[in-house]
């Protein structure tokens, strides 16, 4: 059994993953230069650290079978939504918004965890409820799952994490089966829906909305100096960027969050364009191997697990991408891997492990 | 084969839809790499210039104006520190305690609060304003920590030396030198020394490519320090550096160039002259409206010059203003206050104010009278109090009588040219400026009246270096028609003779019509810059055109200095300013300058014989400084000269005015106006060094009032010539 699991070991899914991880904690050791308080706070060794515990999990993971997670995500699923409502009503408020537990020794983010135990708890429901598939009872069920989940972090406010899950919830669907004509009204649902919340997002939602959709050339300093300087940043790399450690945007600090949400402009600015085309290309070649799993999984179990990691990662990556090249409003999420946090990191690690899990498994039913 | 276990187990999910996700996943990939390879490949260049622009950053280093001499070195203009307490919010402790013990130290040693309430409302006003410390160290370190609050400007220098050694101790405060303009000598050579004032908007533009910043470079706004500001302002140097986000300056990246010190002017101003003027003429006017008992004589101006180089030794414009007032800023109120003053304190009356000349317009109207023939030499002229002539307006205008009085209205007798002069008898001049009779069948007319006025210096700019100048009027025919919708009249030809009417001048001109005299003939271009000279005392060639337009000086094939314009063109007959060369703008004994008419008296319009122009016999001049020497001897200046210990020749002026100041004072009562005071004179006789007129405003008769000033003028010029002889010195 031992020997089975690492016979079907995708090494080229974990070999991509610690590129990018490596690659991560090389821009921030770039970024955080000139800046004493993060180089005060260890921010690259803790990011090391996370690595290097994830690394653990990652190989942990892939020995536990994943079947095992269906019991344990529903106690995941309780302690989550405790956790929630715990820093909804006390947590740590950062920017205006709760969204860090303090639990004495660090800081920690149970959204990002969030985001996978949804990920199990609708893969489980999906190949339980296999003979419904496609009945509106079928998908009222999985939203209310959804939502149980959702709705602290809705409150907390955290609008991108929730849409990540409504997201991942909307893949799951997918995948599972869910008819085209439930598609297109759902689509369009949705639409309606969106348009009816837009009055009740916060203040600060809701003009990085507006300042995405209509720019307006009067804009003041602040409300678009972010976008610009990373506009700046990424336009002023050139085809091989100004040198690792090199660029003045990234180095004087003209960009500003650039060890996590603009991480993306400062590889641009100090690699250029080829060498953010590859790193793209290492995450679509990660994405890829993800979807693999999916395909050859055993199970509709593994291969909707397999299926929502790889649209969170993808989706994750799109909107932190689109957000740096101006594509899209201005979020919080972290580019997957690459970007500082401990948490999204170890959670991101995590999942990578279960896949790895669902295809070392993939034919152990043959015997 | 048939083991449906094995090959027939329904896939885990529909692989369609898998793919479906891939091919969105590549589908976004493709946009994104499209999307990078727009901004970094193609817009490239545009954002890299963006970011270039982030972080460098030009720094205008400001250069040190010149000082202003006189000819014996005396600082007339100069720079000195201000001492500013600057604290760069970045550099202060990390420490709040630390930061609030130096705010509370710092209140101690300024006039300032450490706290003057709400911040939100009050933008950060550099120096004080209306904000406490704590505040302004608060905005400063939200709006540029880097950038030094300017906490208290212009404080006195012991406080500026205990914070300076205190800033040992108080990281990121320190004390900032600022230079200030200082006059030592105020407001005795405001008049021609000027002042500064902030950059204005219409040059801005043009002084920010030179590197000058307008919130603290400044400019010439008068004088001086207006017309040689190019030459007195130098050079910004300007360093190009690294800076971060936080605008803390990282490092060079371009070699520094450093400013270049504007130059230096020496003056031909003699400040002992000038000191001694100002008191003779401030003694004057003190004892005359003591005497008066009211405040008669309100303004006056003495000018000293040497006849033969054209070097102004003094020039008072009294009252002028106190422009170490002006220095730091320009005070609204102190402004406002000079601006509506009646005695014009910001105008150099000394070149600017217009005026009628009155008898000493006479020195014009004798020598014409002389050198075309209308009186000769020994001609006896009758000079009864008054004479009556007929008044026309055109060619055969019976007209009506008009009478024109002398001031002296017992009358002379029996003059002859000599005579007329030293006794100004204005009815000798009516005489010879319109003809009288068959004592003098033609008289000199207003045209040719006019071209010798013209060759005499008046109704032009002489080319003096002060921006104040103005080129006063000689009329003429036409003139009067069109600006007066009147024809000339026989009777203006008169009064013109006798300067005045609309003869207008400066008493810059009225010295220069005696400088010629003085000088037989010679007219100087009259000066009050002796030269130019760098950092390092090196004499600089500094060149104007007669408009007062700084030239770029070169050198020609022969290897002569000449002036070039902004073109780049040689300016023809360029007045070199530096180095000092007597500039001679004309002989008149040998420049045919003296145009030449079709109808002498002018009726109608001037007609020029073009190209007919004659020289002035030096004999004319002669006869002009026997007269002149007779009005001291034993004419108009007699009295007042009797005590001169040198020979001195000398001319005077009673000039009937009538001015919006007089008439709100009701005094200009027809046949009687009020009179300013004029006299010019130069000594010594034989060998002229130095001339000087001197004016009085509403001063009375010339004599009595600007004669003593001329007399003691005199006296301290040689004086003080007594005195460097006795040290040694030139």
């Amino acid at each position: 059994m031992r020997l089975n699991t690492w016979r079907h070991f995708d090494f080229l899914l974990l070999g991509s993953v610690l590129v990018l991880i490596i690659f991560g904690v090389a821009m921030i050791n770039s970024a955080i230069a000139g800046n004493p308080e993060l180089i005060e706070l260890q921010t690259v060794e803790r990011q090391i650290v996370f690595a290097v515990i994830g690394l653990g999990v990652i190989l942990f993971t892939t020995i536990m079978d994943y079947h095992l997670w269906i019991s344990l995500s529903r106690v995941m699923y309780a302690v989550i939504v405790f956790f929630l409502a715990l820093i909804f009503f006390g947590g740590e408020t950062a920017f205006g918004a709760r969204r860090w537990l303090d639990v004495g020794f660090a800081l920690i983010q149970p959204s990002e965890l969030a985001k996978l135990t949804l990920i199990l708890i609708l893969a489980d429901f999906f190949e339980r409820n296999r003979s419904q598939a496609g009945t509106l009872g079928w998908v009222v069920r999985s939203l209310i799952t959804t939502l149980g989940l959702t709705m602290f972090i809705l409150l907390q406010p955290d609008l991108s994490t929730s849409i990540v899950l409504f997201v991942i919830w909307g893949a799951l669907l997918f995948a599972s089966g869910l008819p085209w004509k439930m598609i297109v009204v759902f689509g369009l649902l949705g639409l309606i829906l969106a348009m009816v919340a837009f009055p009740f997002l916060a203040d600060y939602q809701q003009q990085r909305v507006v300042q995405f959709l209509f720019p307006d050339p009067n804009a003041s300093f602040g409300a678009t100096y972010n976008v610009n300087q990373a506009l700046i940043t990424i336009g002023s790399g050139g085809w091989l960027g100004q040198g690792y450690g090199q660029g003045s945007q990234v180095q004087l600090r003209f960009l500003k969050v650039r060890q996590s949400d603009f991480i993306y402009a400062a590889t641009a600015h100090e690699f250029g364009f080829v060498g953010t085309v590859l790193v793209m290309g290492v995450l679509l070649f990660m994405i890829w191997r993800i979807l693999r799993a999916a395909r050859l999984a055993h199970d509709t179990f593994g291969a909707l697990i397999c299926y929502g990691i790889a649209t969170w990662i993808l989706f994750q990556t799109m909107v932190n991408i689109g957000m740096n090249l101006n594509l899209m409003p201005v979020t919080g999420l972290p580019l997957p891997f690459i970007s500082h946090g401990g948490s999204s990191l170890l959670s991101l690690m995590l999942s990578i492990g279960l896949v790895e899990s669902v295809v070392a498994r993939h034919k152990m039913l043959e015997h | 084969m048939n083991s449906p276990q094995l090959n027939q187990r329904p896939p885990a999910l529909d692989p369609q839809r898998v793919t479906l996700f891939g091919l969105v996943a590549l589908l976004i990939f493709v946009v994104f790499v499209v999307r990078l390879f727009t901004l970094q490949i193609v817009e490239g260049p545009e954002w890299q210039a963006q970011a270039e622009g982030n972080r460098t950053e030009g720094i205008s280093l400001p250069p040190r104006r010149g000082v202003i001499y006189d000819r014996n070195g005396i600082v007339l203009a100069r720079n000195i520190a201000s001492y500013n307490i600057a604290v760069t919010p970045a550099l202060l402790p990390t420490d709040p305690g630390e930061v609030a013990e130096i705010v509370r130290q710092l209140a101690l040693y300024s006039d300032l609060p450490i706290s003057a309430g709400d911040i939100a409302v009050d933008p950060l006003i550099q120096c004080g304003g209306n904000l406490g410390i704590a505040e302004m160290l608060a905005i400063g370190t939200s709006f540029a920590p880097y950038q030094p609050v300017l906490v208290e400007c212009d404080v006195p220098r012991e406080v500026a030396l205990v914070i300076q050694e205190k800033a040992a101790d108080w990281p990121g405060v320190s004390i900032q030198i600022e230079p200030v303009r200082d006059y030592p000598t105020g407001v005795l050579t405001s008049a021609y020394v000027g002042y500064l004032g902030p950059i204005p908007a219409v040059l801005e533009e043009r002084l920010r490519e030179q590197g000058f910043l307008p919130n603290r470079d400044k400019i010439g706004y008068a004088g001086l320090e207006l017309f040689f500001d190019s030459v007195l302002r130098g050079i910004p140097g300007r360093r190009e550096v690294e800076v971060d986000v936080a605008g803390a300056t990282l490092r060079d990246i371009a070699p520094v160039q450093q400013p270049v010190p504007g130059q230096n002017l020496v003056l031909t101003i003699d400040m002992r002259l000038q000191e001694a003027s100002e008191a003779i003429i401030r003694n004057e006017i003190f004892l005359w409206n003591q005497y008066f008992d009211t405040l008669r004589i309100s303004s006056a101006v003495i000018i000293a010059m040497n006849p033969r180089t054209g070097e102004i030794l003094a020039m008072v414009s009294y009252p002028s203003y106190e422009n170490n007032r002006l220095a730091r800023f320009i005070p609204q109120y102190y402004y406002e206050q000079l601006l509506a003053d009646q005695t014009y304190p910001l105008l150099n009356k000394a070149v600017g104010a217009q005026l009628p000349a009155g008898s000493v317009f006479k020195i014009v109207t004798g020598i014409g009278a002389l050198n075309e023939g209308v009186i000769t030499p020994d001609q006896i002229i009758q000079t009864p109090g008054l004479i009556t002539v007929t008044e026309s307006f055109y060619a055969n205008d019976p007209g009506r009588a008009r009478e024109f009085v002398d001031w002296n209205r017992e009358g002379f007798g029996s003059l002859n040219f000599i005579g007329c002069i030293a006794n100004s008898s204005n009815v000798c001049l009516y005489k010879l400026a319109g003809g009288y009779r068959d004592e003098i069948p033609e008289g000199l007319g207003i045209c040719r009246l006019g071209t010798y006025a013209r060759a005499l210096g008046y109704d032009q700019f002489l080319g003096i270096e002060l921006p104040d100048e103005t080129d006063g009027l000689v009329p003429d025919p036409t003139w009067k028609r069109i600006n007066q919708g009147e024809n000339w009249s026989t009777g203006d030809t008169y009064i013109a003779g006798v300067g005045q009417g609309f003869v207008i001048s400066t008493p810059l001109q009225v010295l220069m019509s005696a400088a010629v005299v003085a000088n037989d003939g010679v007219m100087m271009r009259p000066t009050i810059v002796r030269e130019v000279v760098d950092g390092e005392g090196n004499v600089v060639p500094v060149l104007t055109d007669d408009l007062g337009n700084l030239l770029t000086p070169a050198y020609d094939a022969a290897g002569n200095l000449v002036g070039l314009d902004a073109d780049g063109n040689v300016v023809p007959d360029a007045n070199v300013v530096s180095p000092f060369t007597p500039d001679v703008k004309w002989d008149l004994t040998t420049d045919a300058r003296i145009q030449t008419y079709e109808n002498p008296s002018g009726i109608g319009a001037c007609r020029e014989i073009p190209g007919e122009l004659k020289t002035i016999e030096s004999w004319v001049f002669e006869m002009m400084q026997i007269g002149m020497r007779t009005a001291v001897t034993s004419g108009t200046l007699e009295r007042q000269f009797a005590n001169l210990t040198v020979t001195a020749a000398g001319k005077t002026g009673t000039a009937e005015y009538c001015d919006p100041v007089a008439l709100e004072k009701n005094l200009c009562i027809p046949g009687n106006w009020p009179t300013h005071s004029w006299t010019v004179a130069y000594a010594p006789y034989d060998d002229p060094e130095i001339a000087v007129v001197a004016f009085l405003y509403n001063g009375g008769e010339g004599a009595s009032v600007a004669g003593p000033v001329i007399y003691r003028v005199l006296e301290a010029y040689f004086e003080l010539k007594a005195i460097d002889a006795a040290s040694g010195q030139p």
